[in-house]
């Protein structure tokens, strides 16, 4: 057998047992009369699926408490089934966790995708690069003709998410230990940002909220302002808005 | 070329459960060591705590991904972003495992052991020099536990380690707990172990706790260092010489003082076997 050829048969086995041949583990591996050799692979097959269910368990705290250890657990395995870690970084093995329980919905709680997706950009903002704040004072000396066209840029540990529930009500219940029973589906934007060592979220309404994902998906500023049309002073919303950013710390700059 | 072993002390592994200790005080220890994938985020906590703790006291990066033993292409990815962690940080030592734990791309997340083959001993050979090369400096790899042993293995793994050493010029990281239970996994004198390993390759020494199974031990680093792999130290000092000595415990982690008497224990027993050392941490 070549190394290659080794290293195939023993993954196979460590990630997918039940669909293996163990005879053929028996010819590649020794074991001894009070441990088999698919015994002792069965060691790695635990740790395997102990250590990327802990990894979730970690990113996803809410999630996990909220489905239990069993529930918890068993949607680990159907997710690391579906998609086994492609990353060096153990930490990223939830990155698509919210995508598999959106495709796997429980017709109970099609709230726990939204929560899930919540959670993996607390987490994506804990470890996102630290950034420059952009003052207000340098906003407001920008010359005007510079602002029609320019782009704000968000700190790099922002998130802004679009969900169709509102999650960080369902996180802050199972944060305080309260029941935490289904959410009505209600579009909701969530802004998740961190400050020194410290993650936060909290819920953007509209029209803001429209404005935030606006800047979020590359918008210029102008654009940008155009989500207050209808409002009653669409431009003095607009500024309060993009006041209320800069004083938040969410701003980085203007391009 | 050789291994130029460094005169660190003792260490311990630096965990989050000891961050705001290592944040608000000068260390206890004489250096850390972190595993070097946690830290590898451009932003957040662990970084900045790792870059405070860097400024006076030296830093191990140990690294669990490398899979130098893999048959799938070293991770372009990994060693861009080890090499910028080794650029942020200025480690002292670089070290990874002799294992492999990657397929077609996937990731297994463990340190699965390699069957011990001229053909296992020239690929990893080929790789830790090329992994030299990307990183410009020597990293040193660790014995893996193990609790398989493969039919087509034609030399021990202390053998296959001491030629991998020589053949790639890199050092060794020799974990103690490592070759207790894998000798008592797979039926092996852990003496002989200590006695095939060439003592000028070895640049590093860990201690770690372990459970019994029953049937087999299990690497958990859960616990103190058992008795057993405290008498194995003391041999291991007595062939070695001193060598830099981590406490590695990284499940049911203990507050900072237990871990740093671990930690001190070492020294001690090394002060036994070997004399007081000339440097302590205060």
């Amino acid at each position: 057998m070549t190394l290659a050829e080794t290293q195939a048969l023993l993954f196979d086995h460590v990630t997918e047992p039940e669909q293996r041949d163990r005879s053929a583990i028996n010819h590649c591996l020794r074991g001894s009369s009070d441990l088999p050799a698919a015994e002792r692979l069965q060691i790695y097959r635990g740790m395997y699926v102990a250590r990327l269910v802990d990894a979730l368990r970690e990113t996803f705290p809410n999630l996990a408490r909220f489905l239990g250890e069993e529930t918890f657990f068993d949607l680990g395995m159907d997710y690391v089934a579906r998609y086994p870690s492609d990353d060096y970084d153990i930490g990223r093995i939830g990155r698509r966790l919210a995508d598999f329980l959106r495709g796997h919905p429980d017709p109970e709680r099609p709230d726990l995708a939204d929560l899930a997706e919540l959670e993996w950009a607390r987490n994506e903002a804990f470890f996102a690069p630290r950034g420059h704040v952009m003052a207000s004072e340098g906003f407001k000396a920008l010359p005007a003709e510079t602002l029609v066209h320019a782009e704000l840029k968000l700190v790099p540990s922002l998130r802004v998410l679009l969900l169709a529930h509102d999650a960080s009500e369902l996180w802050r219940r199972l944060e305080r230990g309260e029941p935490a029973g289904p959410l009505v589906a209600a579009p909701t934007t969530v802004v998740v940002w961190r400050r020194g060592f410290e993650v936060f979220h909290c819920v953007v309404p509209p029209p803001e909220g429209d404005a935030l994902r606006a800047v979020w998906n590359g918008s210029t500023l102008t654009q940008v302002c155009a989500c207050f049309e209808g409002r009653p002073d669409p431009a003095a919303e607009a500024f309060a808005a993009i006041s209320g950013w800069l004083s938040e710390h969410w701003l980085e700059g203007v391009t | 070329m050789a291994y130029q072993r460094l005169a660190l002390g003792h260490g311990v592994g630096l965990r989050t459960k000891h961050f705001a200790q290592f944040e608000a005080e000068p260390s206890p220890v004489d250096w850390v060591e972190v595993v070097s994938e946690n830290f590898m985020a451009d932003g957040g906590r662990p970084i900045a705590v790792l870059e405070k703790v860097r400024r006076d006291t030296p830093v191990a990066l140990h690294g669990v991904s490398l899979s130098i033993g893999s048959t799938d292409p070293l991770s372009r990815r990994y060693l861009r972003d080890l090499s910028r962690l080794i650029e942020r940080i200025e480690p002292a030592m670089v070290t990874d495992h002799l294992s492999w734990g990657t397929h077609a791309g996937r990731y297994v997340h463990d340190l699965l052991p390699l069957p011990y083959t001229e053909e296992s001993l020239e690929h990893v050979a080929s790789r830790v020099r090329e992994v030299q090369d990307h990183l410009e400096r020597q990293i040193l790899l660790e014995n893996p536990s193990s609790y398989v042993a493969y039919r087509d293995s034609k030399m021990t793994e202390w053998d296959f380690l001491a030629e991998l050493a020589r053949r790639a010029d890199c050092g060794i990281l020799l974990d103690v707990n490592n070759v207790y239970v894998s000798a008592r996994n797979l039926g092996f004198d852990p003496e002989d172990y200590l006695d095939g390993i060439p003592p000028e390759r070895v640049g590093q020494i860990h201690l770690a706790g372990h459970s019994d199974r029953g049937t087999y031990l299990l690497d958990t680093h859960d616990a103190e260092v058992s008795p057993p792999v405290w008498g194995l130290y003391r041999k291991a000092l007595c062939r070695l010489g001193r060598v830099p000595t981590l406490i590695e415990w990284d499940e049911r982690i203990p507050s900072l003082g237990e871990l740093v008497a671990e930690s001190h224990k070492a020294a001690a027993i090394e002060a036994d076997e070997l004399g007081p050392s000339m440097r302590r941490a205060s």
